[in-house]
């Protein structure tokens, strides 16, 4: 375990104490000068950019920005038991092909992949380990992508202080069946964590990357900035899953990017539970043409929970396949926004886009802001968006009560209907009945 | 009286205005009635009635389930005392396999401690799908999602031979359904035929009739039964044509 | 794919103008003195003049909205435009009265002829003020209004003061603002309880002068159970110098009335066209905008419905077609504000060569309210390789009951579809032309039959331009 280059690491910082963080980011810094320059120029971005307020586009029907960055701070791994409950707890799914476990930012626990992986040339490594030994694979790669969709405050002080993570790279023509797990708990009170994965798919590469956050108390207060970016190689297969379950006193902001060349299958697929609220960018640069992608969103809100979606499908070239479904089921007097924006550059003919959000309102108090776009600058294209809210269908509960099903149990089987679709993307057993059970027990009907 | 469906003098509007007028029938358990009539008289409005939809309001009358008054009941409770309504228009469920469904409602039916015999439920389901010609790999899709309309009929006999009701009601089964399909549906309710079970066919044509044989034939018209008799009755109004039933009442 | 040649057809009808001599004229920029001099020249109450002032402050302090509208708007130069042109303020009853010089402009347009034809009101604003202005004798004994702004607040303050400025006030925007601050000439309009007006009443708007700003100003109100067709047209030469014209409209439709607004918008491509419209409909009352937008350089405007009492209705159906040049960026906005509202949007937009159109549209249903719903449909046709289309849409959904569909489509003209058309012998253009009045053709069965014969000539000469 690399934990020896984990000792400099100062033992904590707070996120609002600008001089601290600075002395953070120092203790960071190595032997790798491309990285050091990257993470200095990241802090002066965030310390210069503005807090995003409402009037902002990019943040509009968000609530106010009401949180203290003082509250929070980058903490010392938990103390050993902590560490061991979050490691038996990261139980999600059995048949993998390697595990990490992270707990507050630190390295718990890893399972590396095979030999046989590993003579192929598969690299699944901790951030912070990859960092030192393949710095030149990953130069072009790590902490690469801008937030163009409004985070770009939050995702430079993420790229200034993330080293938690993973480094997924597969070689060409390797593929790797099970699924490469990795689970981030926060455990400590008031703690920072920034989580990054980063996934490189070479040519004809197939892989299978799952995220899981989660808080070990679920009224643990915590702050988190997660990004994972993929790399989709030509003819890749690239599938990748969030399930995001923070605590409920979680404030969390998520920038994730996925950059698909030439014939690639993308998917990526976030299951959204947890924070109090929780910002979810994720954008498609679709750059070379013959590329196929998927975007796929669950989300379950309740209480007062503010889930805030949005998406950018970028049709740089010809031929590409862009489709998104996200769908939203609010309870109580909890919020979403979903904001997609479809773009079609002037040359990226044939394009076929689509965009779909679909929200159920299970509460008279909840609310749902929907912003679908379109941007098309192509004429031979098939595009198009749709968005619905409304509530259960009322003939279809007659239906389902005229077989003698009572009302919570017909309520119940068609909120949960309502995602099957989407639960229906996860391709092992294990792991979709585990994160259906997840969904089914926010449910309070 | 037990051991029947009786409706007695039902009156039932939607929003102010009349549908049903001092409408009554009796089915004894054992005996298939059909209910016919032109559209617009009110039968959908009948089935919808009995089994408690809310759209529609009951100004006075009774619905007597072996002898308790079903009237204001939960839709759910009805179809748990023994109602089933095979609709018309089947619902789409997206995300709710068959085999969920079913299960489902019949747990709502199962006793407290009860527990749940999954291996059976699956023999009999399959049983009852072969019989009905529907294809296995259904019971793992979404209740009636993309199902063609003759799927979407079959479907509502298959939940019904599950259920095993008490009385039957079949709201036009038979629109929509070629011959084929129409003689495998006829076959399902006519296996489901005995002497504990009763069944009110609605129906707009004849042609049902050739394949499940009623023992008695009411026509509707304006919210109430005008004329009664047998299977012959069926016979005489496709010849005739439901003008014939006009000019009968314009006469009477 | 078919080739582009630009061609500006369409222009031709409006595309000339007659030499005139101005008797008022406020000069070229926008200050105090300008404000002043339409105050004085109108004879206005102090209030209308403070009314002025008070929105040139709020226009000069607002920022333009290129925070998410086009930076094109930077490219107004306010300081070079001359804000009133007139050879008089009070209209003239009949035509014969009209001096010839402005007569020769509209007879050129047809208007005389249209208001013989099918009319029960015209009003002629040349430039700043109406030229002509005349209802049908037995609509004004009903009691029905039909004046312009000052005529209507002096004589009818009891019934356009309560409502002028209300549904959109000064601050709503910076250009209702800058409306506020110089509005000329519009109708303001009264149709009084019980009334139904079967034929439409029609304004016709014409710029004549180079540099020069239109600003009418629109207050339609309809009476409990009454009924009323507006229908607005608008022209202008082709100018080196860009203009503006920055109208505002405000509907008010009582208990149970009706207000169908229509109109056809084909400005020159030097002419800024931001204009803002809404309507206030009370309970079973019901609004519709039908909205054509085939000229103008560019095009902001969102007509809007505020849902006000339970079981109103509000409509916008609307036709944009951006040619070369041309960024049509319209929309339609249903601000639910009472139970069972509902609302219904269609929009068809066709962009042609380099041409631009956009959809914004807003609906909002807040949590207290049961039963609304909402209907949206977007499509757009792209023409050629360089055609451009943007669809932004924003909705919010609360409370009990309510339910919302947006649908929008993106589609090119079948190149299959075309060559079919041409072998059986028609040419490009008029297969293109027949393929683009299919598209739109579902939308057009809403519309008043006069209307949808212009549009479609309108979209004939405008196809013709595409083919190369």
């Amino acid at each position: 375990m690399p934990t020896a280059l984990q000792t400099k690491l100062l033992p904590m910082a707070s996120l609002g104490d600008d001089a601290q963080l600075i002395a953070y980011r120092e203790s960071l810094s190595g032997s790798i000068p491309w990285l050091d320059a990257k993470r200095a120029e990241a802090w002066d971005a965030y310390q210069s950019l503005p807090m995003p307020t409402r009037k902002d586009e990019k943040w509009r029907f968000a609530s106010r920005m009401a949180f203290d960055l003082a509250n929070f701070r980058i903490t010392d791994a938990p103390d050993n038991s902590t560490r061991q409950r979050a490691i038996d707890a990261s139980n999600m799914m059995h048949q993998v092909s390697g595990r990490m476990v992270f707990t507050d930012n630190h390295l718990a626990s890893f399972d590396p992949v095979d030999s046989d992986l590993e003579a192929k040339g598969v690299i699944f490594k901790p951030l912070l380990q990859a960092i030192h030994e393949h710095p030149d694979l990953i130069e072009s790669r790590l902490f690469a992508e801008e937030a163009h969709l409004g985070s770009d405050k939050f995702l430079a002080l993420h790229t200034a202080l993330s080293h938690s993570g993973a480094l997924v790279y597969v070689p060409k023509g390797v593929e790797i069946e099970s699924p490469l797990m990795i689970y981030h708990w926060t455990t400590q009170e008031g703690v920072a964590v920034f989580p990054h994965t980063l996934v490189i798919a070479e040519e004809a590469s197939s892989v299978h990357v799952v995220d899981i956050f989660q808080s070990l108390e679920p009224d643990l207060p915590a702050f988190c900035i997660a990004a994972g970016n993929l790399y989709a190689g030509p003819g890749s297969h690239v599938f990748r899953k969030c399930v995001q379950n923070w605590s409920h006193e979680t404030i969390s902001f998520q920038a994730d990017a996925t950059a698909a060349r030439r014939d690639s299958t993308t998917q990526t697929l976030a299951v959204n539970l947890g924070g109090k609220r929780a910002r979810f960018e994720n954008q498609l640069r679709m750059t070379e043409p013959g590329s196929h992608a998927t975007m796929y969103s669950l989300t379950v809100a309740q209480g007062d929970q503010e889930f805030d979606q949005r998406t950018f499908q970028s049709h740089e070239a010809p031929q590409a396949v862009s489709d998104l479904l996200y769908k939203n089921a609010l309870l109580d007097r909890s919020r979403t926004i979903f904001s997609g924006m479809i773009n079609v550059a002037p040359d990226a003919q044939q394009t076929d886009a689509y965009q779909t959000n679909r929200n159920l309102l299970l509460s008279p108090e909840a609310d749902a802001n929907s912003l679908p776009g379109l941007e098309i600058q192509a004429n031979d294209v098939k595009c198009s968006h749709g968005a619905t809210t409304g509530q259960l269908d009322p003939e279809e509960l007659f239906y389902m009560l005229q077989r003698g099903i009572p009302k919570r149990t017909a309520q119940q089987l068609m909120v949960y209907g309502f995602f099957e679709d989407v639960l229906d993307k996860f391709e092992q057993e294990e792991i979709r009945d585990n994160v259906r059970k997840l969904v089914q027990s926010k449910f309070h009907l | 009286m037990a051991n029947q469906l009786e409706i007695r003098n039902l009156n039932v509007t939607i929003g102010d205005k009349p549908i049903l007028k001092d409408f009554s029938l009796s089915i004894p358990k054992g005996e298939v009635h059909a209910l016919m009539g032109p559209n617009g008289t009110g039968k959908s409005t009948l089935a919808k009635v009995i089994a408690g939809h809310e759209d529609y309001t009951v100004q006075s009358g009774e619905v007597l389930v072996d002898g308790v008054n079903i009237i204001g009941m939960e839709p759910d409770e009805i179809a748990r005392s023994g109602v089933f309504l095979a609709f018309q228009y089947p619902l789409e469920i997206p995300g709710v396999s068959i085999a969920n469904f079913v299960r489902a409602a019949l747990q709502a039916r199962m006793e407290e401690g009860e527990t749940f015999n999954a291996p059976a439920y699956y023999r009999s389901l399959y049983e009852k799908m072969d019989l009905l010609q529907i294809d296995r790999k259904f019971t793992a899709r979404s209740v009636n999602e993309g199902f063609s309309g003759g799927e979407k009929k079959r479907c509502e006999i298959l939940q019904m031979a599950m259920l095993d009701p008490k009385y039957c009601i079949m709201d036009e089964t038979d629109s929509g359904l070629d011959i084929d399909a129409l003689k495998i549906v006829a076959n399902g309710v006519n296996l489901m035929r005995s002497p504990d079970r009763a069944f009110l066919v609605i129906t707009h044509y004849q042609r049902l009739l050739d394949y499940i044989i009623p023992d008695k034939v009411h026509v509707m018209w304006d919210g109430r039964i005008v004329q009664s008799g047998n299977k012959d009755l069926a016979l005489e109004l496709e010849s005739k044509g439901y003008n014939w039933v006009k000019e009968e009442l314009a006469t009477a | 794919m078919v080739q582009h040649t630009p061609i500006e057809v369409d222009r031709e009808k409006g595309n000339f103008s007659y030499k005139t001599h101005y008797e008022y004229d406020a000069g070229v920029g926008l200050n105090e003195g300008v404000i002043n001099y339409i105050a004085d020249v109108k004879g206005e109450d102090d209030w209308i003049r403070q009314f002025r002032l008070k929105a040139l402050d709020v226009f000069n302090r607002r920022a333009m909205p290129t925070h998410w509208a086009t930076k094109d708007l930077e490219n107004i130069d306010f300081a070079k435009i001359r804000y009133y042109l007139s050879k008089g303020q009070i209209p003239k009853r009949t035509w014969e009265e009209v001096p010839d010089e402005i007569k020769q402009t509209f007879e050129r347009l047809g208007i005389p002829e249209q208001e013989r034809k099918f009319l029960a009101g015209v009003e002629a604003q040349f430039d700043s003020e109406a030229a002509y202005s005349n209802i049908k004798a037995d609509l004004e004994k009903q009691g029905v209004i039909f004046l312009g702004p000052n005529e209507g607040l002096k004589e009818h303050p009891d019934v356009f003061r309560k409502w002028f400025g209300k549904i959109i006030p000064t601050n709503d925007n910076k250009f209702s603002a800058l409306n506020s601050a110089v509005f000329s000439g519009g109708s303001f309009i009264y149709v009084p309880p019980g009334v139904k007006v079967a034929q439409p009443l029609q304004a016709y708007f014409r710029i004549n002068a180079e540099s020069f700003g239109q600003f009418e100003r629109t207050l339609i109100i309809a009476d409990e159970g009454s009924e009323v067709t507006y229908m607005e047209g608008c022209t202008a030469p082709q100018f080196e110098t860009s203009t503006i014209h920055s109208a505002v409209v405000e509907l008010v439709a009582m208990k149970s009335a009706k207000i169908q607004y229509i109109t056809v918008q084909n400005w020159s491509n030097n002419v800024f066209n931001l204009v803002t419209k809404r309507g206030l409909a009370h309970e079973e009352s019901e609004i519709r905008w039908i909205d054509c937008n085939i000229g103008s350089r560019l095009t902001m405007k969102y007509p809007a419905v505020v849902l006000n009492g339970r079981k109103a209705r509000g409509e916008v159906l609307s036709i944009a077609l951006a040619n070369d040049g041309q960024h049509q960026d319209t929309g339609a906005k249903m601000i639910h504000n009472a139970d069972e509202t509902s609302s219904n949007i269609i929009s068809k937009s066709i962009s042609i060569g380099n041409g631009r159109s956009s959809y914004r549209g807003l609906v909002h249903i807040p949590d207290h309210l049961r039963g609304c719903k909402n209907n949206t449909e977007c499509d757009a046709l792209l023409i050629n390789t360089n055609s451009r289309t943007d669809t932004f849409p924003a909705i919010t959904v609360r409370g009990n009951g309510n339910s919302v569909q947006h649908e929008a489509s993106v589609s090119k003209l079948s190149a299959e579809q075309i060559f079919y058309m041409m072998q059986r012998g028609l040419s490009e253009g008029e297969a293109m032309s027949l393929s683009v009045n299919g598209f739109v053709n579902d939308l057009m069965k809403h519309f008043p039959m006069e209307y949808s014969v212009e549009l479609k000539r309108l979209i004939d000469l405008e196809m013709e331009g595409s083919v190369g």
